[in-house]
C-alpha cells in the first residue's frame, strides 16, 4: 500500500475511536435531555451542569480514597438525586406556566451552578486524580487507552440498562405511557409525579456518569466543564430527534465521529463551529431530527 | 350562478390516515350552508384545508374562480376568507377594541416610517380605522365592551367579539367553527338570529360547523354530512333530517 | 472619566438593548437569546470604521456615523440570521439564537485584524452623555411609535396567538423578521456607543452571559413593556454598583444572585414588574389618554 494512503487509514481508524469514544459521552449526556423532554417537554438547560456535578462528586469521592469503581456510581447517584431536588422544589411548581418561563428558569439554574460552582470550589480547573492505572494498547498504528475502553464499555453498560428498563420493566412502561399521554397515565393510576422525579434521577445520573469518566479521560475538572459538552449533547438530542431514545444514543455518535473528523482532517479551531452548524442545519431542514417524525400543530 | 367558493374531490392524508377523502361543495355568494357530522368525522380538518392552515394532499379548493390550494393563511384571509375557532383564539389580553383593529391590518396603506414619524396619513388613517371598528362594534352590540380586555369578556360576548374580529377583515366567505359550543338555548337563540343577520347585512356566504342541530336546522339553507371524511349526504334542512345514512351515522344502527 | 458619568452612560446604552430585545422577545414572543451578538456587531462596525477609514471630520460626525453604520450592519445580520431562525419556535429558537450569537463573537475572536481574543484598543471616546441619551431617546421614540401603530399591533398578536394572527390577514413571518431586524439595529447601536466610551472592546464583552443579563432586564422590568424594559435596565446597571458597597465579595457573588433572581421571578412574578403594561403619565394622573 502507498505510504500516505497506509497513514490516511490508520488516522481515520483513530478519528474513529476518538470520535466514538467522544460520541458515547455525547450520548450518556444526550439522554438525559431526551429523556426529561419526552416526559415533560422541556428542554432542560441545566442538563450540563448535572455533568459537571456528577464530575465534582467523583472528583471528591476519590480524593478522599474511594476507589473508581465505587466513586463512579455514588456520582452517578449524588447527580440524581440533586436533579430530582431541583425538579421538586423548581420545576414542579412552575410546570404549568408556560415554555418560556420553564426556559428561562432552566437557564437560572444552569447559570447558578456554574457561577455557584466558580464561587465555592474555584474556578480554576482541578487535576483529576489517576485512580486507574490508564495503559495505551497498540494496534497497528491505532492507539487505544483503559480510559477510552472504560468510557464506550461503561456506556454500552449504560444503554443496555437503560434499554431494559425502559422496555422491559413495570416502571419503563409507566415512563412510556406519560410520555405519550401525561393525563391518560394518571387515569390509569400512575402516579406522574413519581415517574417524572425518577426520569430526572436517571438522566442526571447518566450525565454524572458521562462526568466522571471525562475527568477521568481528559484529568481536569472545573465549575463550567459542563456547559458545551451540556450544549452539544442538546445538539445530539436534537439532531437524533428529540424525545426519542435511540434518536439521542444515534446523535451522540455522529456528532463525536463528525467533531473528531473535522478536527483531524481539517482544523482544530473550529471544532465547537461542528455543533452549531449542524444545529442549525437540522433545526432548518428536519426538525424532528433523524429519527423523528414531523408533528403538525393542532388548529 | 358561479360559486364562490368551491372544493373539487379535496383529499386530507395524515401519514396513513385519511382525514378526508374526495370532498366536494359549492358556495354560492350569498349562501348560508351548513357542514355537520359526528365528532371525527373531518369537518374542521376542511375548514382547515380551505383557510390554509393544511395542505390538501389531492384535489382543488377554488375561490372566486382561482384556484387558493397551497397558499398562507395570511393571503387566503387578505382574498376573503375569514375564520373563527372551535376553541376560542382571540387575543385575550389585548382589549376588544385592539382585536377588531389587528383584523384591520392588511387593509390599511402606511407604511412603517408613516408610522415612526406620526405624519398626516398615519393619523387619517388610524382614526378611519378606529371609526370603522367601533362602528362595527356597536352593530354587534359590543361597544360598550371596547376596552375591555377579551380574557374578561362573559363567554357568549367572547364568541359574539370572534365573529366581529372575523368580519372586520371585510371577508366575503365567513366560516364559523362550531360558533353555539357551550352556550345556552338563549344565547343559541341569539346567535342564530345574529348569524342570519350577518349574512344579509354584510352580503356575504357563510359556511357553518356546529352540532347543535336546532341551529343548523332553523338557519341553513343547505347542508353537507360528513361520516369519516367523506359526504355522506347533501341537501336542504328537511332532506337531510329525514336521511336515513346521517341519522345511522349520528345513532349507529341497532345491527350487531 | 468620572465615575459617574460612566455609569449613567452605560445606563443609556443598556436601555437601548433592553428596549430593543423588548421589541423581539417581549412584544413579538420571539425567544432570542443572542442579543449580544449584534451589540458586538456594531461595536466592532463602528469601531473599526473610527479607527481604519474615517476621514478627519468632528468627533460628533463620526460618532453619528458610526452609530449609523452600527445599526445598518446588526439589522443586516439580525436578517440574516433572522429568516432562518425565525421558522423556529420557542425553545429551539432560543437556542438557535444562542448559537448564532456565540458564532459571532467567535469569528470576531478569529480576527486578528480587529485586535482578536486580546480585543480592539485605541477607540477615541467621542461619545458623551449627551449622544448617548438623544439616541436613547431616539430608540424610545421609533419603537414606541411602531408599537402604537398597526404595524405594532401586528407583531403583538403574534405574540398573543400566532395561528389567530394568520388567520386575520397578519404575514407573521414578514413581522417577526421586522421586529427582530429592527431590535438587532438599535442593539448595533448601543454597540457604537459603548465602543467610544469604553474605548476599548474585546469578544468577553459580547458573551451568553451577557445576552442572559439584558434578557434578565426586560423579565425583571416586565417582558412586553417599554417602561419594564427601561426600568429593568436602569436597576441592573445600578444593582452591581449597589452591590460593591457591601463588599467586594458580595459583589462577587453577583451572577449568582442574578440568577437567584431570575428563578424567583419565573416562580413568584413571571410577569415582572409591569408586565404587559406601560406607565402612561397621563392615565395614572387620570387626564384620559389615548389607547
Amino acid at each position: 500500500m502507498d505510504s500516505n494512503i497506509s497513514y490516511f487509514f490508520w488516522d481515520l481508524l483513530n478519528y474513529l475511536i476518538n470520535g466514538l469514544t467522544q460520541g458515547s459521552i455525547y450520548a450518556l449526556v444526550a439522554l438525559g435531555y431526551t429523556m426529561v423532554f419526552g416526559i415533560i417537554k422541556l428542554i432542560n438547560f441545566a442538563h450540563g451542569e448535572f455533568f459537571m456535578i456528577g464530575a465534582f462528586i467523583g472528583y471528591y469521592c476519590i480524593l478522599s480514597g474511594m476507589p473508581f469503581a465505587l466513586a463512579m456510581p455514588v456520582a452517578m447517584i449524588g447527580s440524581g438525586i440533586v436533579a430530582v431536588i431541583i425538579e421538586r422544589i423548581v420545576y414542579r411548581p412552575i410546570r404549568h406556566a408556560g415554555r418560556i418561563p420553564a426556559l428561562i428558569t432552566a437557564l437560572g439554574i444552569s447559570l447558578f451552578f456554574q457561577y455557584a460552582g466558580q464561587m465555592i470550589i474555584g474556578a480554576d480547573p482541578k487535576a483529576f486524580p489517576a485512580s486507574i492505572e490508564n495503559k495505551t494498547y497498540q494496534f497497528g498504528e491505532v492507539y487505544l487507552s483503559t480510559s477510552q475502553i472504560l468510557i464506550v464499555t461503561s456506556s454500552i453498560v449504560l444503554m443496555l440498562f437503560l434499554y431494559w428498563l425502559v422496555n422491559f420493566t413495570k416502571m419503563g412502561k409507566a415512563m412510556r405511557a406519560t410520555s405519550y399521554n401525561m393525563k391518560a397515565a394518571e387515569l390509569m393510576g400512575i402516579d406522574t409525579n413519581k415517574i417524572i422525579s425518577f426520569t430526572f434521577f436517571v438522566g442526571a445520573a447518566f450525565a454524572g456518569a458521562a462526568g466522571v469518566l471525562v475527568g477521568l479521560h481528559y484529568g481536569t475538572v472545573d465549575p463550567m466543564m459542563g456547559m458545551i459538552p451540556g450544549l452539544k449533547a442538546f445538539v445530539a438530542a436534537v439532531l437524533g430527534g428529540i424525545g426519542i431514545i435511540p434518536g439521542a444514543v444515534l446523535g451522540g455518535l455522529v456528532l463525536g465521529v463528525a467533531e473528531n473528523l473535522v478536527v483531524g482532517f481539517w482544523m482544530a479551531t473550529y471544532r465547537d463551529a461542528i455543533a452549531f452548524t449542524i444545529l442549525i442545519i437540522i433545526l432548518l431542514f428536519k426538525p424532528a431530527g433523524l429519527l423523528g417524525v414531523n408533528r403538525r400543530e393542532k388548529v | 350562478m358561479n360559486p364562490i367558493m368551491e372544493t373539487q374531490a379535496i383529499t386530507m392524508r395524515f401519514g396513513g390516515l385519511v382525514a378526508v377523502n374526495e370532498f366536494s361543495m359549492k358556495i354560492g355568494a350569498n349562501d348560508l350552508i351548513g357542514l355537520i357530522g359526528p365528532n371525527g368525522a373531518g369537518k374542521t380538518t376542511i375548514f382547515n384545508m380551505i383557510t390554509g392552515h393544511y395542505l390538501p394532499s389531492d384535489g382543488k379548493i377554488l375561490f372566486n374562480g382561482e384556484s387558493i390550494s397551497g397558499k398562507e393563511p395570511a393571503v387566503i384571509t387578505q382574498g376573503g376568507i375569514a375564520r373563527t375557532f372551535q376553541n376560542i383564539r382571540l387575543f385575550k389580553d389585548l382589549s376588544v377594541l385592539d382585536n377588531i383593529r389587528i383584523a384591520g391590518h392588511s387593509r390599511l396603506k402606511y407604511g412603517l416610517a408613516s408610522s415612526i414619524f406620526r405624519t398626516k396619513a398615519f393619523h387619517e388613517e388610524e382614526n378611519k380605522l378606529r371609526a370603522e371598528a367601533l362602528e362595527l362594534l356597536k352593530i354587534m352590540k359590543l361597544e360598550h365592551r371596547v376596552d375591555s380586555l377579551a380574557k374578561n369578556l362573559p363567554y357568549g360576548e367572547q364568541r359574539r367579539l370572534e365573529i366581529a374580529r372575523a368580519l372586520a377583515t371585510h371577508p366575503k366567505l365567513l366560516l364559523l367553527d362550531e360558533p353555539a359550543a357551550g352556550m345556552n338555548p338563549n344565547e343559541t337563540k341569539e346567535l342564530t338570529g345574529l348569524i342570519r343577520w350577518v349574512r344579509d347585512h354584510f352580503k356575504i356566504a357563510v359556511l357553518l360547523i356546529e352540532h347543535d342541530m336546532k341551529l343548523v336546522m332553523e338557519v341553513c339553507e343547505s347542508i353537507y354530512v360528513v361520516d369519516h371524511g367523506e359526504l355522506i349526504a347533501h341537501g336542504g334542512p328537511k332532506d337531510i333530517q329525514n336521511n336515513p345514512k346521517v341519522i345511522e351515522a349520528y345513532l349507529g344502527t341497532t345491527e350487531v | 472619566m468620572d465615575y459617574f458619568l460612566y455609569l449613567t452612560q452605560m445606563c443609556g446604552i443598556f436601555i437601548i438593548l433592553a428596549v430593543g430585545l423588548n421589541l423581539i422577545n417581549g412584544m413579538c414572543g420571539q425567544f432570542s437569546l443572542g442579543h449580544a451578538g449584534f451589540w458586538a456587531i456594531g461595536a466592532y462596525t463602528s469601531a473599526a470604521f473610527t479607527v481604519f477609514v474615517a476621514p478627519p471630520l468632528p468627533g460628533f460626525i463620526v460618532l453619528f456615523f458610526g452609530c449609523i453604520i452600527g445599526f445598518i450592519t446588526a439589522g443586516i445580520a439580525g436578517l440574516i440570521i433572522g429568516v432562518p431562525c425565525l421558522r423556529l419556535k420557542g425553545d429551539y429558537l432560543a437556542i438557535a439564537t444562542l448559537g448564532f450569537g456565540e458564532i459571532i463573537r467567535i469569528v470576531i475572536m478569529n480576527m486578528n485584524s480587529v485586535g482578536g481574543p486580546r480585543g480592539f484598543t485605541g477607540i477615541p471616546q467621542l461619545s458623551n452623555l449627551f449622544w448617548v441619551y438623544l439616541w436613547v431617546v431616539i430608540t424610545i421614540v421609533v419603537i414606541a411609535n411602531i408599537v402604537r401603530g398597526t404595524h405594532g399591533r401586528a407583531i403583538i398578536s403574534i405574540r398573543e396567538d400566532e395561528i389567530a394572527a394568520e388567520s386575520m390577514g397578519i404575514n407573521t413571518f414578514r413581522y417577526k423578521t421586522l421586529a427582530f431586524c429592527v431590535g438587532a439595529g438599535f442593539a448595533g447601536v448601543a454597540g457604537a456607543l459603548f465602543s467610544h466610551t469604553t474605548q476599548f472592546i474585546s469578544p468577553t464583552n459580547f458573551t451568553f452571559m451577557w445576552s442572559v443579563i439584558i434578557l434578565l432586564m426586560i423579565i425583571l422590568g416586565g417582558m412586553g413593556s417599554i417602561t419594564g424594559a427601561i426600568v429593568g435596565a436602569i436597576i441592573l446597571t445600578i444593582l452591581p454598583e449597589l452591590l460593591r458597597f457591601f463588599g467586594e465579595t458580595v459583589s462577587q457573588w453577583r451572577m449568582v444572585i442574578y440568577s437567584i433572581i431570575l428563578i424567583l421571578l419565573m416562580m413568584i412574578r413571571p410577569t415582572g414588574l409591569f408586565g404587559k403594561h406601560e406607565f402612561n403619565p397621563l392615565k395614572f394622573l387620570k387626564l384620559g389618554g389615548k389607547s
